[in-house]
């Protein structure tokens, strides 16, 4: 269980960060909180000739709030997220998924903006910041740019960062009220990678749900969005008929894989449960309720 | 008194504060670390295995081929664990010809940090011939599938049976036949710590430390495989055997003397989680046909059992699951007519080993299953069903048809105190109340059984079931202790057997505390186990649930003789007559005088002028134990009757369960034990024991597990993706203890260490069919994960493992 030999760089600044990068190219890896890469190394399933650690590269750090928009530095941490009192009050769906997030000591180390980069189709972040408005910061030698998340994700285990690119921060938009988050995830044992999960966001004018987004995590490739199911609630009255259809809308925007997790059938039944669960929770923070986070 | 008393632990301030002394924590100087590379392939042939590249990397000091296992070491003879097997296959460290699972040892490496040793383990070139795998039993069993092991034509590798009483007879009068088709799946303790072995190899002797539950196996297998006698077995601290530690480690435990031997320096290997995993041993998957004779009543005239064990990719623990159900072959039943028909069948698969019960939970889950089907074809109450084939308080001491002498028990008092402790007509009010038309929410089960759990090795047992087999492997069980009251007035002891974690030495020091007169405080264990120091005999093993009878009659044996000496040297002293000499707390006193321990041993060890004449100098005491009720039928009769075991704890386990409607996740909102482990040594103890093995059956029934693919490879690699429940899933565990005394032990004690394993996946497989019954589904297979739950539900019978 020990890695394959590698170079070793703690960069103090993000340039020197970017310059190790343009130096190295692929056959580095950016090391922010490991608890993937790190395994990864262990088993050698990944086996990088350079690590560029990026923990003492102080700008990185934290979570703040700017513009109206949760502000994460690449080195936030799950358990940064999890202590957000910010977090708490306005988005309880991203409160859902860190408190399901592995155990204690990944969520001490890993970080937010390295979950989104690693792109485990199981991994919560990307599946729960995707009901979310969310954009990510990139920068390289040649800039800084700006990608949504729905366009950051491009396959299991890919994202679009370039070779020579660094993820900076993660910004996630304060939902404007009366509006209402949940993450649902089911999974074998707690700690473990979903099965199948499930993040609905939504805005609720009285019986009308005048904005809602719908993620669905472990059932594809890569995190998705059921646009269809979105559709059939966006500007419409929540009814009982509308949210089956809704239902049968997400099992049908499912794609699962079958592993030892489950099988397609049996995941693809679940999307539509935990789509229901994960919208009556929504529904209910938005009109004001404190409902904790579900644990199926 | 200290016996019967919650002792606060000796050994666990040290484990909780990181003071622990394991395999891994040994360093040697000019110590090499080795690592193995592992066949990829579930079955292939070995054309060639090139090390020259490894050996040429830095660092590298030696690289171990199979023609070098070949040529270095001599096979493992089959020993008991392969009893009944048709041709006698020697079996080597490493893979020699072929592969027979993914992750079988091919070839190891030493080099001077574990590291390089890794990476030299990608540089060696292994030519594979791949062969068609096996990955199930009906796979393996086909006429037409690769042999497995050449020499025996096939898969099916032995087969035979038992048969006790009249059994066609008590089927012509049966008023039905209830018949049942169950399975028990792949699992491990995953024991913390994986195997670990460091071998000193000197001109006069080999010294091994490994982490074995059993020195004997190793102490064996180093001479058998070497042919070297004078070898040195130290375990040290183990981080949990369950039985995986017992068979399969002997395999590493020569590779890495092999590796000694040939590069000259001592070596270190040590498995990794992953390897462990994949080739350090799994539970047997198992298969029954069963069928019951039954009267109007219930009551059972007479059984018939088809077990078929899958036992992976190994002949060297061929019929262990088989032989183990003659321990609890009965269970708690009287029933007398029994015919068990077993079959091993070898698969690409990861070699099976004993595990915490070995094949007893799946005869407790053939017993419990079965009592609660022929209640439903019955329409009877579960319970009552039970109730009208427990064996009566009246009957005991009782003996079972096959052998076995239960020495005592209270079965009715079980089951009468479990429902109470579940208020079981409260849940059966609010399961009625649940399954009105319109409730929503989950649905409510119970579940009630009973089980028998063994204790205490009879070595023959083996043997009596096969007769044919040339081997002795010995009979009944020897075990030695050894006290000694120092110069200084504390006491120290040794077993003769490896402590795993389950407290030996605070429950050995209870006993001494109560024998020999001394405070617990000052008493202390002087080493764990070293073949050069310990006392021991065939039983120096930490399986077969053996410490109670053995390990406990040895120390006590021990302490009381080395009590009578005191008193010998202390009468003498005091001008008393021995009659006269009390001792207490440390200090010998007859009369107003008295004197201190300390002051016994400074005369005991250095005074000659004042010892009695004739006087053994020093004060010290060693006692072999053997069951002195180990008799009849320690060895087996013409009908192969033999007591498979010596004592017989026993246990009522009741389960509440909610099963949600829609994902099929199972909860356990209630785990219920009433536990009769005889004359309690230490309560805390025993409940730790309770609480551990309790915590596993219910993670076995309702998730974790191996899986394999079709192509034999093996998909659950990581704790991860095996599934254990974590303390968040595993419920609070109730107990209650109904000691009843066995009359035939030192103490009256019974075994602890398998416990709550053995019956709690039939329990929650019984309250999970039961909050299923308005689906009227019957629960045969585990593990009861989510998935299969939902099926069971939407009745697709496409069920996934």
């Amino acid at each position: 269980m020990y890695p394959a030999e590698f170079e070793y760089f703690s960069p103090r600044t993000i340039d020197e960060a970017l310059a190790l990068l343009s130096t190295w190219g692929e056959d580095a890896k950016i090391l922010s909180g490991g608890q993937s890469l790190v395994p990864m190394m262990k088993l050698r399933i990944a086996s990088p000739r350079c690590l560029i650690d990026i923990n003492r590269i102080d700008s990185l750090s934290g979570l703040r709030v700017d513009e109206g928009r949760l502000v994460m530095g690449a080195l936030c941490r799950h358990a940064d997220v999890a202590a957000s009192a910010l977090v708490r009050e306005h988005l309880p769906l991203m409160l859902d998924a860190v408190s399901q997030t592995a155990d204690v000591q990944v969520r001490n180390r890993g970080t937010v903006a390295g979950s989104l980069a690693h792109a485990d189709p199981a991994g919560d972040w990307p599946a729960a910041l995707l009901a979310l408005d969310t954009h990510l910061t990139v920068v390289s030698p040649r800039g800084q740019r700006t990608v949504a998340l729905e366009t950051f994700l491009v396959d299991a285990y890919t994202t679009d960062l370039a070779v020579d690119e660094i993820v900076t921060e993660v910004a996630v938009s304060l939902p404007r009220p009366p509006a209402g988050g949940a993450y649902v995830k089911f999974e074998k044992r707690a700690g473990d990678f979903a099965v199948a999960s499930v993040g609905v966001q939504l805005t609720l004018e009285g019986d009308r749900c005048s904005d809602v987004a719908i993620s669905l995590g472990a059932l594809g490739a890569i995190p998705s969005r059921a646009s269809a199911a979105e559709a059939e609630l966006r500007d419409q009255p929540v009814t009982d008929e509308r949210l089956d259809r809704a239902a049968d809308l997400v099992r049908e925007a499912a794609q699962p894989f079958e592993d030892t997790r489950g099988s397609v059938e049996y995941k693809r039944h679940l999307a539509g449960v935990l789509f229901t669960r994960a919208f009556a929770v929504a529904a209910d923070r938005a009109r004001g309720s404190r409902v904790s986070t579900l644990h199926l | 008194m200290h016996i019967g008393r919650s002792l606060r632990s000796k050994e666990a301030p040290r484990h909780v504060s990181g003071r622990g002394r394991f395999v891994d924590d040994l360093v040697l100087p000019r110590m090499l670390h080795a690592c193995i590379l592992r066949s990829p392939y579930a079955h292939a042939r070995i054309l060639g295995v090139q090390g020259q590249a490894a050996a040429a990397l830095p660092g590298v000091k030696g690289v171990l081929t199979p023609d070098e296992v070949r040529e270095l070491s001599k096979p493992f003879k089959p020993g008991r664990y392969a009893s009944g097997l048709r041709v006698p296959i020697p079996e080597y460290s490493g893979a020699v010809g072929k592969v027979r699972y993914v992750g079988e040892p091919v070839a190891m490496v030493a080099a001077d940090t574990r590291a390089r040793a890794e990476d030299a383990i990608g540089a060696i070139d292994v030519d594979y011939e791949v062969l068609p795998a096996s990955s199930t039993i009906a796979a393996a069993s086909e006429p037409t599938a690769a042999s497995i092991y050449e020499e025996l034509g096939s898969n099916v590798a032995w087969e035979g049976h038992v048969s006790y009483g009249d059994v066609d007879g008590a089927f012509k009068r049966a008023h039905s036949i209830v018949r049942e088709r169950l399975t028990i799946h792949r699992y491990s303790s995953t024991p913390l710590e994986p195997f670990a072995c460091v071998v000193h190899r000197t001109p006069e002797l080999l010294t091994i430390w490994c982490n074995s539950q059993s020195p004997d196996v190793i102490y064996e297998a180093i001479t058998e495989a070497l042919g070297i006698d004078a070898v040195r077995v130290i375990v040290p601290d183990v981080g949990g055997g369950f039985g995986q530690k017992i068979h399969l480690i002997r395999k590493y435990a020569v590779m890495t003397a092999l590796m000694a031997v040939k590069t000259g320096r001592p070596v270190k290997w040590i498995e990794d989680r992953s390897e462990h995993m994949m080739a350090g041993g799994h539970s047997c998957e198992q298969e029954f046909n069963v069928e019951a004779a039954v009267a109007r009543d219930g009551e059972v005239l007479g059984i018939k059992i088809q077990d078929t064990d899958d036992v992976g990719g190994s002949i060297s623990t061929l019929t262990i699951h088989f032989t183990n159900k003659l321990n609890n072959l009965f269970n708690t039943y009287k029933v007398q007519h029994l015919r068990l028909e077993g079959r091993s069948v070898l698969t690409n698969k990861c070699p099976v080993v004993p595990n915490r019960g070995i094949g007893k939970p799946g005869m407790c889950f053939v017993w419990e299953r079965i009592m609660d089907r022929i209640a439903q074809e019955l329409s009877l109450d579960p319970i009552a069903v039970r109730r009208r084939n427990l064996i009566e308080v009246s009957d005991f001491p009782y003996t079972t048809p096959n052998g076995n002498i239960y020495g005592s028990g209270d079965y009715h008092a079980l089951l009468d105190k479990v429902l109470k402790n579940v208020d079981y007509g409260d849940v059966r009010r609010r399961q009625a109340e649940s399954r009105q038309k319109g409730v929503v929410g989950p649905l409510i089960g119970i579940g009630v059984v009973i089980g028998v759990e063994p204790g205490g090795r009879n070595a023959a047992r083996d043997m009596a079931i096969f007769p044919q087999s040339k081997q002795m492997p010995g009979a009944g069980g020897v075990e030695g202790a050894t006290i000694k009251l120092e110069k200084n007035g504390s006491v120290v002891f040794t077993l003769g057997s490896p402590s795993c974690g389950q407290s030996h030495e605070t429950t050995a020091c209870q006993i001494i505390a109560d024998v020999l007169g001394a405070g617990p405080e000052r008493i202390a264990l002087a080493s764990t186990f070293d073949s050069a120091r310990s006392p021991w005999g065939v039983s120096a093993s930490n399986s077969g649930n053996n410490f109670h009878l053995y390990d406990v009659g040895a120390v006590h044996g021990a302490a009381t003789r080395l009590r009578e000496k005191v008193i010998v040297l202390a009468a003498h002293l005091l001008q008393a007559d021995k009659s006269a000499v009390q001792i207490e707390n440390g200090v010998v006193s007859a009369g107003d005088r008295s004197m201190s321990f300390a002051e016994l041993g400074k005369i005991a060890y250095g005074n000659q002028a004042m010892l009695p004449k004739g006087f053994e100098g020093g004060l010290e005491a060693t006692y072999y134990h053997s069951h002195p009720h180990a008799d009849p039928l320690m060895l087996p009769d013409m009908q192969g009757r033999v007591r498979a075991q010596y004592t017989f704890s026993s246990a009522a386990h009741a389960a509440v369960v909610e099963v949600d409607r829609e994902t099929g996740r199972v909860r356990v909102v209630r785990y219920v034990i009433v536990s009769d482990n005889g004359t309690l040594i230490n309560p805390s103890v025993v409940d730790g024991q309770i609480y551990g093995s309790a915590a596993h059956g219910i993670s076995v029934a309702l998730g974790e597990g191996f899986v394999y693919g079709q192509d034999g490879q093996l998909q659950t690699l990581t704790l991860l993706d095996y599934g254990k429940s974590t303390t968040l899933e595993t419920p609070h565990i109730e107990i209650e203890h109904f000691p009843v005394p066995d009359p035939f032990t030192t103490l009256g004690q019974k075994a602890a260490g398998e416990g709550a394993a053995i019956p709690s996946p039939a329990a929650i497989a019984s309250a999970v069919e039961d909050a299923l019954r308005p689906f009227g589904v019957t629960v045969r297979d585990l593990p009861l994960t989510p998935e299969r739950v939902w099926r069971m539900m939407h009745g697709s019978e496409r069920v996934r493992a």
